[in-house]
């Protein structure tokens, strides 16, 4: 701790300090602290949410895909109401969205974008990559979803449909795509290494 | 020229923009701390409803198309929360400049 720490140690979370904030680091660190003392929020709350932030990871969805794999009723239930059938998993979908989990099949493939910001399933995904949240990716995926897919390395070939689905501030997308063929006797465990983010998102299928 | 496509999507709406072709950029940066700040700052206005998420959206939206284009994601984020919190009354204009000359005070930066 520097000598010059010396202002007063108030509620406010802890400020990590290892090089000079820019100039939109002290305008976020200010709107905190001012809504901090003005108690419309508190410093603890932050400090939860981060640990919400860090506990978040594509993990979860994985795991809801390859329970839906094997568990033909649960995935009958998760497509119904994507919120309560993650609720059995122990997911709680804590932003309070809607989400939809998009069923890929043999004639259909189903990939996710938010033409208008960046809303992704944070509670079963983590945080999206930053193409997910880019102009490209947001402006072409619903004009060419094929050449957006190339280059993912991903060719849907011409007889299966592409259907896009745009999210909103309300309604949160997954998918749920296809079991690869040649997956029969693999534990939970490599299936789940199968499920990749970008399978759930639909810009990759997921191999062996 | 026809001024049509500027009335008819929000500057940060782009889905399906005509011309656009430019190759997606792969690369992944990792979350930088002060970017984690801001989105549980976010998520805990949208919590309390002081700044939900659609409004926190619409305040992208009135950065104009040039803010959108240079601003980070969290830059645009925090910017819109700022200008939310100030449209309600709830912070106001003097506040926040003295409030971040004094947080860059501690850094020894001079706003």
């Amino acid at each position: 701790m520097s000598s010059e720490h010396n202002h007063p140690h108030d509620d406010h979370a802890p400020i990590v300090c290892d090089e000079k904030p820019g100039y939109y680091e002290i305008l976020e660190i200010s709107i905190r602290e001012l809504l901090i003392e003005r108690g419309l929020l508190a410093a603890s709350e932050i400090r939860d949410q981060i640990e919400i932030l860090d506990s978040l990871s594509p993990v979860h969805g994985s795991k809801l895909v390859v329970r839906a794999w094997k568990d033909e009723a649960f995935k009958q239930r998760l497509l119904e109401n994507g919120v309560t059938g993650a609720l059995e998993m122990g997911i709680t979908i804590y932003d309070d969205t809607d989400f939809t989990v998009l069923e890929n099949t043999e004639n259909i493939h189903h990939m996710v974008v938010c033409t208008l910001c960046s809303c992704y399933p944070r509670a079963v995904l983590g945080l999206p990559p930053d193409w997910y949240k880019n102009k490209q990716y947001r402006s072409r995926a619903v004009i060419e979803p094929r050449a957006v897919l190339a280059e993912f390395g991903t060719i849907i070939p011409d007889d299966i449909e592409i259907r896009v689905n745009d999210s909103t501030a309300n309604l949160r997308y997954m998918v749920l795509p296809v079991r690869p063929k040649g997956t029969e006797d693999y534990t939970d465990e490599q299936l789940i290494g199968l499920v990749t983010r970008d399978t759930m998102i639909g810009v990759k299928v997921p191999t062996v | 020229m026809s001024t049509e496509n500027l009335v008819k999507h929000l500057p940060n709406d782009i889905g399906g923009l005509a011309g656009s072709h430019e190759p997606i950029n792969l690369t992944e940066h990792p979350m930088l701390s002060w970017e984690k700040y801001c989105h549980a700052l976010l998520d805990v206005l949208d919590y309390h409803k002081i700044v939900n998420t659609e409004e926190k959206r619409r305040g992208t939206e009135n950065l104009g198309s040039e803010m959108i284009g240079k601003l980070t994601y969290y830059e645009r984020w925090i910017v819109s929360a700022s200008n939310c919190l100030l449209q309600k009354g709830i912070l106001y204009p003097d506040e926040i400049a003295n409030k971040t000359k004094e947080v860059a005070a501690r850094y020894n930066i001079t706003l």
